[in-house]
């Protein structure tokens, strides 16, 4: 499996701030990649890097061009949807599709068509007298109707509700995702994608603090809930992250394998949530 | 360039006419109806020997005089529609790279497989061939209503008006020329036009401050360093009105091949260039 | 030295602005053109406080 985005040393700085502390990120092709992390960790920055949005520093080569040299020459391989209602407000949605159709080789008018059937979205309408939420699933039509080998996804869902946020991420597996395209989905709500995703990429402060496979996550994670008379032997095992569980103490550990951690208490694979949570705190303290 | 290219630059236009539909056909539109209820409305306020008199010497005036030496007198009708045309493209090339990044729509523009260079071109050749081409067709269809007015009014106060037809074919030349003269100024003013778009792309907020404001100190430097006041005279030098009328179709090829001419457009690219650069910087 | 001219938005402007005026100047001398024609006149220019009566003669 060759890697669709690969990425060396990425850095980026406004004025004194750096919003890109050298990352390193891979995503391999066919993937459904998460990168998560707080609000102004990085996400989106890291991610308009990787479709040339953003001038950056360091090694970058996504569907083997470099965004910053080819950025329209990539985008006939990368779609793209972003967190704010991006689409021009003035347009109507008919006219949207017409220059989309216009501009991409490889959009195919007929699966938009088919998609918004499926919607209470008027094609005469123009895009500012939409709810947000139409706003987005008119994006995602457009999107899935470009046959694309990169998606970026950058918080599609925030300011969502429920209904909208579900179909959302429903429509994107049942109806895009073939296992060939590759998908990037940035969030700072893990709950709601963590079921999506075959990979997983933690980012704080600018930097990448875990990057690991899910079906990998239970190998290298453990979550203990200590024995009382067991916490001193939990304690000098480096757990990355301690807290208070129904009166008991929870440690996970990065690492540690389960034999020996089989003796302290009971083990559990620590949920996608839990483990933001230790990894930030983790890194906030180195 | 293959067929693909074409049909992209082609819904490039589009997208720049349907944006800026007020400016490029509601403008030229509501001029030309208030003409038209200006007119009716001095009508109704002349005598009835008042009308007949004036189609007389209208009639009278155009007696005898070839469609292409009648063309300059229909060109006095199009000086406040190209009037509102050159206000409305300054507005719209201070706005073309700058207002897309105010309203994070660029995020949208650059996620499809537009090159900057694509971009900038489709803003210029929108504002110099394309938007002038609706005020043409507005001013010839209050031309024809004009024309059409002018012989029912013949034809009640018995009157004959003779060369209606000519009258025609010089209203259809005039349009023509100006047509020419807007296009032919665009290249001209290439130079104001690249610096314009340089700064609507460069600018966080109010372009048109940067635009002035750098012009001023960029003049005062040269001064400085060099002694001269090149710039200065490079920009007064182009900006007498009378440079920017063609009013024979002679002056076409004289107006477009002269060293002047491609030494601007050759300066122009400059600023262009910068501006199709500048487009990377859009955070 | 092209990473430098677009490292921002402020050296490309720099850069731009500076060729821009360069082929103008340079252009200037070799084809001759008259570098000084705004030449505005401004009584103020030579204010001499000794010489007021000159200044009111001359504005007058």
């Amino acid at each position: 499996m060759s890697n669709i985005v690969e990425a060396r040393a990425l850095t980026k700085t406004y004025g004194s701030l750096k919003a890109l502390d050298g990352i390193n990120l891979t995503i391999p092709t066919g993937a459904i990649s998460g990168l998560i992390g707080p609000n102004g960790a990085g996400k989106t920055t890291a991610l308009k890097a990787l479709i040339g949005l953003c001038d950056v520093e360091g090694e970058l080569n996504v569907a083997g061009m470099d965004p910053r040299a080819a950025r329209h020459k990539l985008m006939e391989d990368v779609c793209f949807i972003a967190d704010v209602g991006i689409l021009p407000k003035w347009f109507k949605v008919s006219q949207l599709i017409d220059y989309v159709e216009g501009v991409h080789p490889k959009f195919d008018r007929i699966k938009t068509g088919e998609f918004l059937s499926t919607t209470d979205i008027p094609a005469n309408k123009r895009i500012k007298e939409l709810s947000k939420g139409m706003v987005t699933q008119l994006h995602l039509a457009l999107v899935m109707a470009i046959d694309v080998k990169l998606l970026v996804l950058d918080e599609p869902t925030l300011g969502l509700d429920i209904i909208y946020r579900k179909e959302f991420y429903d429509r994107l597996l049942n109806d895009y995702y073939d296992g060939d395209r590759t998908i990037v989905i940035s969030t700072h709500q893990v709950e709601e994608i963590e079921a999506l995703l075959t990979h997983l990429n933690f980012i704080n402060n600018g930097e990448i603090v875990l990057s690991a496979m899910m079906t990998d996550l239970a190998d290298i994670y453990t979550e203990v809930v200590v024995d009382p008379e067991q916490i001193a032997q939990a304690d000098a095992l480096n757990p990355i992250h301690i807290r208070e569980l129904l009166g008991k103490k929870s440690y996970t550990f990065e690492s540690v394998p389960k034999a020996q951690l089989q003796p302290l208490g009971e083990i559990y694979t620590p949920s996608v949530a839990d483990l933001f949570v230790a990894k930030m705190k983790d890194s906030r303290h180195e | 360039m293959n067929k693909f290219h074409l049909l992209q630059f082609h819904a490039l236009l589009q997208r720049e006419i349907l944006e800026h539909r007020n400016m490029f056909i509601m403008a030229p539109a509501i001029l030309a109806g208030l003409i038209l209820l200006f007119s009716v409305w001095a009508m109704t306020r002349m005598g009835q020997d008042t009308v007949s008199i004036s189609i007389e010497y209208m009639a009278l005036l155009f007696d005898g005089l070839s469609p292409l030496e009648m063309a300059p007198m229909f060109m006095i009708p199009a000086i406040p529609f190209i009037g509102i045309f050159y206000f409305c493209a300054i507005i719209y090339l201070m706005n073309s790279l700058y207002q897309d990044r105010q309203e994070l729509s660029i995020l949208f523009w650059q996620s499809m497989p537009v090159s900057n260079l694509n971009t900038v071109l489709s803003k210029l050749v929108t504002i110099g061939m394309v938007a002038p081409l609706f005020y043409i067709a507005t001013m010839f269809a209050l031309y024809v209503i004009a024309l059409f007015w002018l012989a029912i009014l013949g034809w009640s106060y018995d009157i004959e008006v003779a060369g209606l037809g000519y009258m025609f074919l010089a209203a259809v030349v005039s349009l023509i020329f100006v047509y020419l003269s807007i296009v032919t100024t665009a290249l001209w003013l290439l130079p104001t036009i690249g610096w314009v778009v340089l700064f609507s792309a460069f600018a966080k907020r109010t372009p048109i401050l940067w635009a002035i404001g750098v012009f001023i100190l960029v003049g005062f430097l040269e001064e400085f360093i060099f002694g001269t006041q090149f710039l200065g005279n490079f920009v007064q030098s182009r900006s007498t009105p009378t440079q920017y009328l063609i009013l024979d179709f002679q002056d076409v090829v004289e107006r477009l091949i002269n060293y002047d001419m491609l030494f601007g457009i050759m300066v122009g690219s400059i600023l262009l260039a910068g501006a199709v650069y500048m487009r990377r910087f859009i955070d | 030295m092209k990473n430098i001219i677009l490292k921002n938005r402020y050296t490309l402007l720099v850069t731009v602005l500076t060729v821009y005026i360069v082929v103008l100047v340079i252009e200037g001398f070799i084809t001759g053109r008259q570098a000084q024609v705004l030449d505005f006149e401004n009584p103020f220019f030579d204010l001499n406080i000794k010489d007021l009566e000159g200044l009111r003669e001359r504005r007058a």
